[in-house]
């Protein structure tokens, strides 16, 4: 029962990574495309 | 009213101190990156300097050897580990900020490829790891994990298929132990036996997307060959890792039926709470791309943007692989999950490399 919660949970946390790197992801777009972040190097 | 403004403090306090616990690790992870990336430029001028011909070594291995280093020397202390784990988020933020370079066309058609592969990849690893577990008598969930491991997509469909199937977490530790040896091996042998062949970035690129069991290496092993071959690896891994959802339902359903328990509810949400979302932002970014929303230089902005991720989720690679425990974890699923994916990478390698004169890759 307590190893099927954590299943659980890490299957919850693993959506809401998800839902994290794609925010942020959109977020960077976002600001490459306004200019504020402009140039990124390598 | 003293009780009710504790608790309206309490609130906004925990997410900084969350982001704070992370910091450590994070930094680490930054260490470690910057680390492999000084080492391969100034080993780079060196040689040249010194007009030396040595194979150069590319930031990706550098990051990973020292993170391997770091966690079977000295160890990674508790304080770090919350941030190393953040190394899934880099990961997926640094794939969908990839999708800007990939017009949609080109996912779609390189995607039914991959997809085409997958699907057969997917029916054969499957059909072998079970026949494996079988002959070397592992338990019929370990057998069940193993399969979905080595043909989808490593640890997450571990996981996912772990609460799907009630396994016990004994069975899944083992499988996930396997799974990330068994990767770790994949970084030193794809690349030489990519060059060895004389495969194309894309050829490449394909195996090693369909190949690699866990998402982050597939995408290590595609960069340690070259920056094309990693770009193609990680959309034929992001193919892979839409099918998750179809699998570890039709292992529910199987495991329901044999256990007499009442199967998923909804087939249609099931699916939808297992299906990878960063997939659909990946698509997001290259439809942006595709209408030309970013120019030319906004999109060398964001692939750069999607490398300094990665180089993050390298570092952290070699810091979570620690020798010690995978031996605590036995030999038998190692060595079948070593047996499968002998098999399962030179089943790949055929596919791909029939399908490349096939179609044009």
């Amino acid at each position: 029962m307590a190893g099927e919660t954590k299943a659980a949970e890490k299957q919850r946390r693993a959506l809401s990574l998800d839902g994290w790197a794609v925010g942020i992801a959109l977020v960077l777009a976002v600001l490459v495309r306004l200019g504020v972040l402009k140039h990124v190097g390598w | 009213m003293a009780s009710s403004t504790a608790v309206l403090r309490a609130e906004p306090i925990q997410l900084p101190k969350r982001l704070l616990a992370l910091l450590p690790g994070v930094g680490l992870l930054t260490i470690v990156g910057l680390a492999g990336k000084a080492l391969e430029k100034s080993i780079s001028t060196y040689t040249k300097a010194h007009h030396l011909v040595v194979p150069n070594i590319e930031y990706v291995l550098w990051a990973i050897l020292i993170g391997l280093l770091i966690s079977n020397t000295v160890g990674v202390a508790g304080v770090f580990k919350p941030g190393i784990a953040t190394y899934e988020f880099w990961l997926k933020t640094g794939i969908v900020l990839l999708g800007a370079r990939f017009l949609l066309a080109d996912v779609l058609r390189l995607g039914a490829v991959s997809l085409t592969l997958v699907l057969i990849e997917l029916i054969l690893s499957i059909g072998f790891m079970t026949l494996l577990g079988r002959i070397f008598k592992l338990s019929p969930k370990l057998t069940s994990l193993l399969a979905v491991g080595s043909s989808i997509c490593g640890v997450s469909a571990i996981i996912a298929t772990k609460g799907a199937i009630e396994a016990d977490d004994e069975d899944a530790s083992f499988a996930i132990a396997a799974i990330l040896a068994l990767g770790a091996l994949a970084l030193f042998t794809f690349p030489p036996i990519g060059h060895w062949l004389g495969m194309s970035d894309r050829v490449y690129g394909l195996w090693a997307g369909t190949g690699v069991d866990n998402t982050a290496e597939a995408v290590a092993a595609g960069a340690l060959y070259s920056d094309a071959a990693a770009k193609i690896a990680v959309l034929a891994k992001t193919t892979r890792n839409a099918m998750i959802g179809f699998v570890v339902l039709g292992y529910a359903l199987y495991w329901a039926a044999r256990e007499g328990r009442q199967a998923v509810g909804s087939k249609a949400t099931f699916l939808w709470q297992k299906f990878p979302k960063f997939v659909l932002g990946f698509l997001l970014i290259s439809l942006l791309a595709s209408l030309s929303v970013f120019n030319k230089d906004q999109v060398s902005s964001l692939a750069n943007l999607s490398r300094w991720a990665f180089l993050l989720t390298f570092a952290g690679v070699g810091l979570r692989i620690n020798f010690k425990e995978m031996k605590k974890q036995g030999i038998r699923p190692f060595i079948v999950g070593a047996l499968g994916e002998v098999v399962i990478a030179a089943i790949t390698l055929g596919l791909v490399l029939g399908a490349s004169k096939i179609v044009k890759l």
